[in-house]
This record gives structure tokens, C-alpha cells and sequence, in this order.
């Protein structure tokens, strides 16, 4: 309301985040966890004076250096450009709280891509006691800079004491902070056993590919047992109305919240019973199908954890549609086209209903539905009566707990009703019925809600 | 008609203006060595890979220089992290407005920077096996690296422009309005692309020096070609920044002349640029050292034409601050480990062989 709203037509914003979120998240936690994997499996080697282990971890950085350091990178930097694009009100809120949090990240950023660009050219130009030191440097930092942006990203969902506060502490030692920090770091350990059972399936020698293999296997099997204890855990941290939306509360959450667990079961039983049972049979198919069914599992979690942060984008502080809840009073009084900066109609023309109806949608509606395309609200008010709709309208964080209450002057409610009932054509049944006016008023009787006419 | 500007936030900015300017400033300078050396580097390296084809010496250099784009290309993003992060914070009514209005074009920066890295991988993990294809693998990272650049360039004079920011979003679909693309927006551009080859030029002579024990003809070459670029990349800048200079609207350049500060920083920058050219064939590091200078003294400069821009509509100082002190603090004490501890991990990469597997 306070920016112009982008509508990137049928996708809508939060399948842009999402998309681009879930793709840096796994391969972000693999920066982390492949940190941690690399000086650990070279220590390995030495330990073992194991040469042939040593030509793999070598391979491995390489593999490492490109996933990490070009699409880990670009691909955080493009969440960060899509949040400002598609809620730059929820944006500017978390720079200004976490500022220096964000700063301290950055250092540690600079320090990680030294520390990668030194690790992988470094192999052949330095002892194997210093080239150690530098892996462990890069796993420090690295690990450092999820310890900052994770509490950043609990913030939104459990800001805690912040609500009364407004420090940095109490920001950033929210209620999810440290139980979201094991269940991630976690991640990071499975995630680095998925990249490596890649790898390995690619080393030519049998005898090499069977031991690195069952090596990697347990690296994604430690990852995969810690997770459900510290997700546990991390769930009862969440505000209760979350853990209800996740628990039937919306069938939709529910669902992908049962992906979410029957997914991580399926990579943990494909993984014990196929690289850790019978390293000699895997293959690269297999590690294909593993990383793909662990990318649907950070998939539908993260799409999970965001969802039930609904209908907030900063709980309990700012809903998802950048509205803050202590300006939900002045909005119902002064209403919503009169304080929104960018709309074509500052007031509801009652001979235009739809056009300053539509104007409500873009400022309100318009962060989480797209018309047509992605979470469509012309499907989602299908087969409604212009009554119906406005019931809805006037109840709708008691009907959809998952979604903010409209905020507006009563003009501006009936205003989208008429554009959300124009969206879906007039069944040709009742188009044909003599008076109009007589079935929207008896469909406003049956409501029982005596909903007023524009 | 009152220009359209969105609210602040209702948290106070976490420590005075002047400090999150200066951030702002001094980490767009190590933003923009890291990325001249990129954009520039990609441009002399689609000229020499060309000539490569059959100049030996040109294919040396080419090969010795890819080597270090990756990591340059790495810096540059992560160093245009912190500019970014405190332009947001300050700026951050104007900057989400102008993104916003052109979003497609926006979002478009991140693929095109995507596609440019793995171009200056694929240049220089390929760079024999393509032979002469490598010209235009390197000519098409560096056409991606100036789009990036356009894109910038629009945003960031964009957002100076509040006043018409509400015809802008009258005018079209939100998303898709890039914003009239002024003779000023070109020769801005122009300005940054040209000094981008200049300095990228004495980078490349700064890095030929560590050819010298490998093949001393190719480092001496490689200090001449990358010296020449530079000189040749600095005259045309004299006639660009002129260009530039005068493509000012007369009411801003009046506002910068009334000010001492702004006169004098651009008599300096443009002393220390002909300081740099002049010293360039027979001292790289006096060189250097000025043409740092030059760059500092622009950035500040760049700074101070924003807030002329800025002035009848914003100002960040009647912004309320409430200053989170002890976390600034601990930023301050990672950052000077953070550079130690690079600078030490850069130390043992460099050292002579000898005493490199010596110690420790």
C-alpha cells in the first residue's frame, strides 16, 4: 500500500520467493554442511593415508567451488531482490531491526569465499596442515553466517519480546532462534551426505566409489535422524494458531506438512537401504532420484514454515500483505484507497464499483492472490453470490484463520465484492431470471447477515 | 503536483545517517574496484581473445588473466552486497518505489549476473578447448555484464527522481516501466563502462608482474598492454566525464558548483587521474595509488550530487535513530578479524614455495 504493487501476472509474488528461496536453501545448507564435509573427509585421507580418498575430496571442491560459490551466492542475492520487489514494506522493516546483523553476515560472506576460492586453488600450493585450516576456516564462517540469517528468519515467524522491546537482542534471540539453528544445521549435515553421494557416484574406481559412498550415505543418515527430534522441538516454539494450521487447521498446510515428513522418510529409508546397505549397487540415477526427493523435501517444508506464518509476514506485528497491525484502526476509518500512496481511484465511485473495487484487490489481496493465475482468487470466489462474497469479506480472519481481516470502509468492501463477483461469469441459468436484484437479496436473506447493498 | 513518496518505516534508523552514509560510500568503493575489474576485464579479454586467435602473446594473457575472474567476479557480488544493504536502509522509500516500477527489468539482474558467471567460468575452465570460440563466449559475459550495468544505471538515477515517480506509475503496468532512458542515463553508463576498461587495464599491467618468473617477455608485454588500456581508457574518460558533467540538469550542476566541497572534489579527481596517466608507463603502483584516489573521490562525489538530486524531497537526517551500539560494535570487531583473517589466508597462498611448506 505504502509501494506500488507488483503483479508478476500468473506466478503472484510468493511463488516467485518460493521458487527462487527453495533453490537457494538447498544449496546454501549444502554450502554449509559441504564445509564441514570437505576439511573433515581430508582429514580423512591423511589419517588413512588414503590417496585415492584425497583425489576424490579434490574433485568434490571443484563440484563444491560451482554449485556454492555461483548459484549460492546469486541465488541468495535474488531472494533478497525478490522480497524488496514483492514486500518491500515486511524488507525495509527487517533491515532497519537487523541491520548489523546483516552487516556481521557479510563479513563472515567475505571471509567464505576467500576461504572456498583458497581451499580449492590451494590443493596443490599448500601443506596439508595450513590447506586444512583454511577448510575449516570456510566451514566456520560459513556455518557463522547461518547462525546470523537464521535468527533473522525465526524473527519473522516468533518475534518474541521484540513486540514490547524493539531491541536487537530480543530480535534476534527469539523463541525459534536455537531450535531452528539444530534443525538447519542438521539439514546442512544431510545435505552435504546428498551432494556427496553425487560425486561419488561419479568416481570411476569400484572399490574407491563403494567406500565413499557408504561414507556419504551416513553423513545423510546422521543429518536425517537429528532433524525430527529438533523439529519437534522447533514446533513448540511456534505460536499455537501455526501449529493448528499445520494440523488440520488448513487442509492444504496439513497436506505439506505429511510431504514433508513421508518425504524425509522415504530419503532416509532409500538411503539406508540402498548406498548404506549396498554402496556397490549405487549409481547415478539413484543419486539423481535421492537428491531430487531430498529437494522436494526442503521443498514442501519451507513452503510449509512460510505458510503457517499466515496471515502474518512478521507475526502478530505485520499481516502478509504489508498492512501493520497497529494501523488496522486508522485503514478501517479512513479506509484503504484514501491512505494507499499508489492507486488510480482515491475514493469508490458508486457508478464504478469494479474499477475501484479491483484498485482494493492490487493493495490488499494482491501479495498473496494473483486474478487468474497462482493461489487464484476468480477460482476461490467461483460460483459465489455477490452476498456470499461480502459475508466473506466482512469475516474473514474468523472464516480463513490463515488470512488477514479486510480492512476498509464499507464502501471499499462492497467496492471488491462487485469486482471479485464480476470475475466469474453469471451462470447462464440465473442470467435469464427477470430480476436480478431479487436473487442477490434473497441470497443476502439466506446469509442471515443482512448485508448491505452498494 | 506534491511528489509521491512512501512512508518511512516506523523504526528508527539503528545508528546516525552519517555513519550508514558513510558504510555506504566506502563499501561502493570496494564494490567498484572488484566490479571495473570485471566489466572491464571481460571487455579487454573479448578484444584479446580475438586477437588470440593468432597472437600467441595475446593468448597467454588471455589465458593468465581468466584465471582470475572467477574470484573477481565472486568479490564483486558479495562487495555489492553491503553498498546495497545500507542504500536500502536509507534510501530505502526511493529505491523499493523505482525497483518496483521496473521489478521485471530488476529481477532480470540476478539471471543476467547468474548467466555472466558461469560464462566466466565456462571462459576460463574452457579457455584452450574452445579456441576461437573463447572470443565470444567472453564477448557475450561481457554484453550481460553491461546490461547489468544499464539496469543499474536506471534504477539508481530513477530513484533521484521522486517527482515523477507518480506519472511513471500512471503511465504503464507496474513491473514493467524501465523509465525514460535519458542522454544523461547514457553517458552515465558511458562514464562507468570507460572507467571500468581503464582500471581493469592497470589490473591486468598490476597482474602481469606475476608472469615475470613463468615468461618475463609475456609479463613485460602483458604491463605494456594493460598499461595501454589504461592511458587509452582514461583520455576518452576526460571527453566522457565532460559529456557526463554537462548532461546534468543546470539547476543540479548549479547546486554542486555553489559548493566548495563538490568543486574541489572534482579538481582533485580529475588532478589525480592525469597524476595516474601521467605516472602509469614508469610506476604502476604510483599510478595505482592515484587512480584509488580518483575512484574514492568520484564515489564521494557521486554521493554528493544524490543528495542535490534529493534535497527539495528527502533528507535522512529527520529520520528518527536509535542507535544499536553494542551489535555495531561487534560488526566493527568481526570485520577487522574478517580481514585478518583474509589477509593471512592470502599471505600463505603467496608466499614463495620454499618457506610455504617450511612453516606450519
Amino acid at each position: 500500500m505504502n509501494y506500488p504493487v507488483w503483479q508478476p501476472f500468473m506466478l503472484g509474488g510468493g511463488l516467485v520467493i518460493g521458487f527462487i528461496a527453495i533453490l537457494h536453501v538447498f544449496v546454501s545448507h549444502f554450502a554449509v554442511g559441504g564445509g564441514l564435509f570437505l576439511p573433515l573427509t581430508e582429514h580423512k585421507a591423511y589419517r588413512e593415508n588414503n590417496p585415492a580418498l584425497l583425489e576424490y575430496v579434490k574433485s568434490h571442491s571443484k563440484f563444491f567451488v560451482l554449485v556454492v560459490l555461483v548459484f549460492g551466492a546469486v541465488s541468495g542475492v535474488s531472494i533478497w531482490w525478490s522480497i524488496g520487489l514483492i514486500n518491500p514494506e515486511a524488507t525495509a522493516t527487517l533491515i532497519h531491526v537487523f541491520v548489523w546483523g546483516w552487516a556481521i553476515e557479510w563479513v563472515f560472506f567475505i571471509v567464505e569465499i576467500a576461504a572456498a576460492f583458497i581451499y580449492y586453488y590451494g590443493w596443490d600450493r599448500l601443506d596439508p596442515k595450513t590447506h586444512l585450516l583454511v577448510g575449516w576456516i570456510y566451514f566456520a564462517a560459513a556455518w557463522a553466517s547461518l547462525l546470523v540469517i537464521n535468527g533473522i528468519l525465526t524473527f519473522m515467524l516468533t518475534p518474541g519480546r521484540w513486540l514490547d522491546t524493539q531491541t536487537f537482542a530480543s530480535a534476534y534471540f527469539n523463541p525459534g532462534m536455537l531450535p531452528s539453528l539444530v534443525v538447519r544445521t542438521a539439514v546442512c549435515i544431510a545435505l552435504a551426505g546428498v551432494y556427496a553421494l553425487i560425486t561419488s557416484a561419479a568416481v570411476g574406481d569400484v572399490a574407491l566409489r563403494s567406500e565413499v559412498v557408504a561414507y556419504a550415505a551416513k553423513w545423510l543418515l546422521l543429518g536425517t535422524a537429528i532433524i525430527p527430534f529438533a523439529g519437534i522441538w522447533y514446533i513448540s516454539t511456534l505460536p499455537s494458531m501455526a501449529r493448528e494450521i499445520s494440523m488440520g487447521g488448513a487442509p492444504a498446510v496439513t497436506i505439506f506438512a505429511g510431504f514433508s515428513v513421508f518425504f524425509s522418510a522415504l530419503v532416509m529409508a532409500f538411503t539406508y537401504f540402498g548406498p548404506h546397505r549396498r554402496p556397490g549397487h549405487f549409481n547415478m540415477v539413484f543419486a539423481f532420484l535421492l537428491a531430487i526427493l531430498a529437494l522436494s523435501t526442503t521443498g514442501v517444508t519451507e513452503w510449509v514454515r512460510e505458510a503457517v506464518r499466515k496471515p502474518y509476514i512478521i507475526y502478530d506485528y505485520m499481516y502478509a500483505n504489508s498492512f501493520r497491525v497497529a494501523d488496522m484502526g486508522r485503514l478501517r476509518d479512513q479506509g484503504v484507497l484514501k491512505s494507499a500512496r499508489w492507486v488510480r481511484e482515491h475514493e469508490v465511485d458508486p457508478h464504478a464499483l469494479e474499477r475501484a473495487g479491483e484498485e482494493v484487490f492490487r493493495v490488499q489481496c494482491a501479495s498473496c492472490h494473483t486474478v487468474y493465475g497462482y493461489n487464484s482468487i476468480r477460482f476461490a470466489v467461483k460460483g459465489w453470490s455477490w452476498s456470499m462474497i461480502d459475508y466473506q469479506l466482512g469475516h474473514l480472519d474468523s472464516l480463513k484463520g490463515f488470512m488477514p481481516p479486510f480492512v476498509g470502509t464499507d464502501a471499499e468492501r462492497q467496492a471488491l465484492g462487485a469486482w471479485l463477483a464480476s470475475l466469474n461469469p453469471v451462470p447462464a441459468s440465473i442470467r435469464i431470471e427477470p430480476e436480478a436484484s431479487n436473487a442477490k437479496s434473497q441470497s443476502s436473506d439466506a446469509t442471515g447477515e443482512g448485508a448491505s447493498q452498494p | 503536483m506534491n511528489p509521491v513518496i512512501p512512508a518511512p518505516v516506523p523504526v528508527p534508523l539503528p545508528a546516525p545517517p552519517w555513519l550508514l552514509e558513510f558504510l555506504l560510500v566506502f563499501t561502493f568503493i570496494l564494490h567498484l574496484l572488484a566490479m571495473n575489474f570485471l566489466l572491464g576485464g571481460a571487455i579487454i579479454l573479448s578484444v584479446s581473445s580475438y586477437f588470440g586467435r593468432r597472437d600467441s602473446r595475446h593468448n597467454g594473457l588471455t589465458r593468465r588473466v581468466s584465471r582470475a575472474m572467477p574470484p573477481v567476479t565472486a568479490f564483486t557480488i558479495t562487495l555489492g552486497v553491503a553498498p546495497l544493504l545500507f542504500l536500502q536502509l536509507v534510501y530505502g522509500q526511493l529505491f523499493y518505489t523505482s525497483s518496483d516500477l521496473m521489478a521485471w527489468y530488476w529481477l532480470a539482474v540476478v539471471f543476467l549476473v547468474l548467466l555472466g558467471y558461469y560464462g566466466i567460468y565456462w571462459y576460463q575452465m574452457q579457455h584452450d578447448e574452445l579456441g576461437p570460440k573463447a572470443a565470444w563466449v567472453i564477448l557475450g559475459t561481457a554484453i550481460l555484464f553491461v546490461l547489468v550495468a544499464f539496469i543499474f544505471t536506471q534504477n539508481m538515477t530513477s530513484m533521484l527522481h521522486p517527482q515523477d515517480f507518480y506519472r511513471l506509475f500512471m503511465s504503464g503496468q507496474v513491473g514493467t516501466i524501465l523509465g525514460s532512458v535519458t542522454p544523461l542515463n547514457i553517458a552515465r553508463l558511458a562514464h562507468f563502462v570507460v572507467a571500468a576498461v581503464a582500471l581493469a587495464g592497470l589490473g591486468i599491467a598490476l597482474l602481469s608482474s606475476r608472469w615475470r618468473r613463468e615468461s618475463p617477455e609475456l609479463a613485460d608485454w602483458g604491463r605494456r598492454y594493460g598499461v595501454m588500456w589504461f592511458m587509452g581508457a582514461t583520455l576518452v574518460q576526460f571527453l566522457v566525464g565532460l559529456w557526463f558533467l554537462f548532461s546534468f540538469p543546470v539547476d543540479i550542476r548549479q547546486a554542486l558548483v555553489g559548493q566548495k566541497l563538490a568543486v574541489g572534489l572534482v579538481v582533485l579527481g580529475v588532478l589525480l587521474a592525469l597524476l595516474a596517466l601521467l605516472t602509469a608507463p614508469k610506476s604502476l603502483l604510483a599510478s595505482s595509488v592515484a587512480i584509488l584516489g580518483t575512484v574514492s573521490v568520484m564515489a564521494v562525489l557521486r554521493h554528493l550530487v544524490r543528495l542535490a538530486y534529493l534535497r527539495p524531497y528527502f533528507d535522512p537526517h529527520s529520520l528518527p535513530v536509535q542507535g544499536q551500539w553494542v551489535v555495531f560494535c561487534i560488526f566493527v570487531v568481526l570485520l577487522l578479524a574478517g580481514i585478518a583473517t583474509v589477509g593471512w589466508m592470502l599471505h600463505v597462498f603467496y608466499r614463495p614455495p620454499a618457506t610455504r611448506r617450511a612453516s606450519m
